[in-house]
Formats: C-alpha cells, sequence, structure tokens
C-alpha cells in the first residue's frame, strides 16, 4: 500500500484547494474526529475521506474506537460517605 | 475581654462562614467529576480514589482564597488532583515502570486491531473493565491527557491548561497514548477469545 498516493481528482478545473495525503490525513484522524482542526484543514481531510476507500473505513474505525472510550468513561457517582468525610474535614480544619 | 475584640472576632467566623459556604456551592458539585478522574487515573482503585479526592479537595479548601471567583473551578480541581495523582505515582514507583509495554508497537502496522477487526466489532464485546485496565497499562504521561480527553471530555485546550503542557505535546501523546490503548485492547481480545 502506498500511503503517498493521492485519490482521484474529480477532474480538470480551477485551482484544486488543499489536497492530502492517506498519510497527511491519517495523521491528523483524532483531531479530525475529535473537531480540533482549523475549518480549511478540517474540509481538506474531509474532502480525502470522502473520496479514499482506503481511508474511509480507516476514519470509522477510528471514529467507533474513540465512541468506545467516551462511553466506557459514563458518569460515576461519589458515595455520599466521601461527601460527608469531605465537609467534616473541612469544618474541621476551618476550627 | 472587651466588646470591640468579641465584635471583630463574630465578624471573623462570619467572614469564615461565607467562605465555607462558598468553597462548598462550588466545589462540591464537582465531587463525581473528580471521583470519575481519581477512578480512571488510578484504574479503578475505589480507596485510593477516594483518598486522592479528599486530598484534592482538602488542598483545594486550603488555597481557596487563591481561586479566582469566574474561573473554571472544576478545571482547577482536576489539576489539583492529577497533581497529587502524579506525586502520589511517582512517590510509589520509582524506577521504570513496564518497559515491557514501552516496546510495544504503535499504529496501523501489520497485526493491528484495525487490521484483525476493521469494523470495530470488538468493541461491542470488550467491556469497561477492558478499557480501565488498558488505561492503567499506559505510562502515566499518556494516560493522563486520554483519560482527560476520552473520559472526561476536555478539548485539547483545557487537557493542556491542567496538564501544564503545550497544545502540541497533548495532540502527540493523545494519539499515541489512543494507538497504545488499541494494542492492550487488542491483546485483550486475543486473550478473551473474541479474535484470534
Amino acid at each position: 500500500m502506498n500511503d503517498q498516493e493521492r485519490p482521484e481528482s474529480l477532474g480538470p478545473g480551477g485551482p484544486e484547494p488543499e489536497e492530502l495525503s492517506c498519510e497527511e490525513s491519517l495523521a491528523l484522524v483524532y483531531e479530525f474526529l475529535d473537531g480540533e482542526l482549523p475549518a480549511e484543514r478540517n474540509e481538506a481531510v474531509r474532502r480525502h475521506v470522502q473520496k479514499c476507500r482506503r481511508c474511509y473505513p480507516h476514519f470509522d474505525f477510528e471514529r467507533i474506537f474513540l465512541d468506545y472510550l467516551h462511553d466506557s468513561g459514563r458518569p460515576v457517582r461519589a458515595s455520599p460517605d466521601l461527601e460527608r468525610r469531605i465537609r467534616a474535614l473541612i469544618a474541621e480544619d476551618e476550627a | 475581654m472587651v466588646a470591640g475584640t468579641a465584635g471583630s472576632e463574630n465578624r471573623e467566623a462570619e467572614i469564615s462562614e461565607d467562605r465555607r459556604r462558598e468553597f462548598e456551592s462550588e466545589a462540591l458539585p464537582h465531587l463525581d467529576a473528580l471521583f470519575g478522574l481519581a477512578l480512571r487515573l488510578t484504574g479503578g482503585d475505589e480507596p485510593r480514589s477516594e483518598d486522592l479526592v479528599q486530598d484534592a479537595m482538602l488542598k483545594a479548601w486550603r488555597s481557596w482564597d487563591r481561586f479566582e471567583s469566574g474561573t473554571n473551578c472544576r478545571a482547577w480541581l482536576m489539576t489539583i488532583l492529577r497533581n497529587g495523582f502524579i506525586n502520589s505515582y511517582r512517590r510509589d514507583r520509582s524506577g521504570p515502570v513496564k518497559v515491557e509495554f514501552e516496546e510495544v508497537a504503535e499504529g496501523h502496522g501489520s497485526g493491528s486491531l484495525y487490521e484483525a477487526d476493521p469494523e470495530g466489532r470488538v468493541f461491542d464485546r470488550l467491556v469497561n473493565e477492558h478499557v480501565l485496565r488498558a488505561i492503567e497499562e499506559l505510562p502515566e504521561e499518556f494516560r493522563v491527557p486520554v483519560v482527560l480527553a476520552d473520559i472526561e471530555g476536555m478539548g485539547y485546550q483545557e487537557v493542556a491548561q491542567t496538564m501544564g503542557i503545550p497544545v502540541g505535546t497533548v495532540k502527540s501523546r493523545l494519539f499515541r497514548g489512543r494507538k497504545r490503548l488499541q494494542v492492550s485492547l487488542h491483546r485483550f481480545a486475543i486473550e478473551s477469545g473474541y479474535l484470534p
């Protein structure tokens, strides 16, 4: 597999917007999925992934992985006893 | 005791009471989030997590005068807890940690979880406990940003602020930390018989 390969262009036309290689896109996969890329970069990655059959499943896999990680962190509740202990500690510390 | 002194003592008691009420209303609502963070950082050790939260709250209370009202109280408390965790971690584990794991390859090379299960079906079968174990195995510098971003849902800027590191470092540690998690999860999936 040649990671440097660029996806097929949509055809001739005016000046093309930024084209990313597979390697460049994959390096940005998390920043893209985390919504942390500047708008222009974000658009370039989105365009590449839409066109690239090799990268699309990769991005899909990473999205599923991140959702899984996030879901594993569902909120936990501290025990009421911990809150009582902390309130007592603070009151004691204040005295 | 003269009347004036008693009056000023009462005033001091009132100020002190206000200060405590303010702390309780601003800081205590973040208790669950702090406990959740502690649980992930310690890899599910409840007693140790409760100790971390208790210590962090006491430290926060003692430095309450230095907290700027209106700024991000949750991030401030997280920083205190995270520092407490890192200090205890360093105390408890002197010397190299999990060197064998450092040598595990990262990325989407041959034998990766992606190659074994490109549709990510295995994530339906791996349970919370697997994630906690995988996170526990991460070296601290990767574990903390992964927990903050992926479990606590912080953005890169907030992680950077909480950890006191540049955003670029957050990006690279998250990237590598997540790849390492996949390596561990792949191993657990094989051990559990979910993948060949």
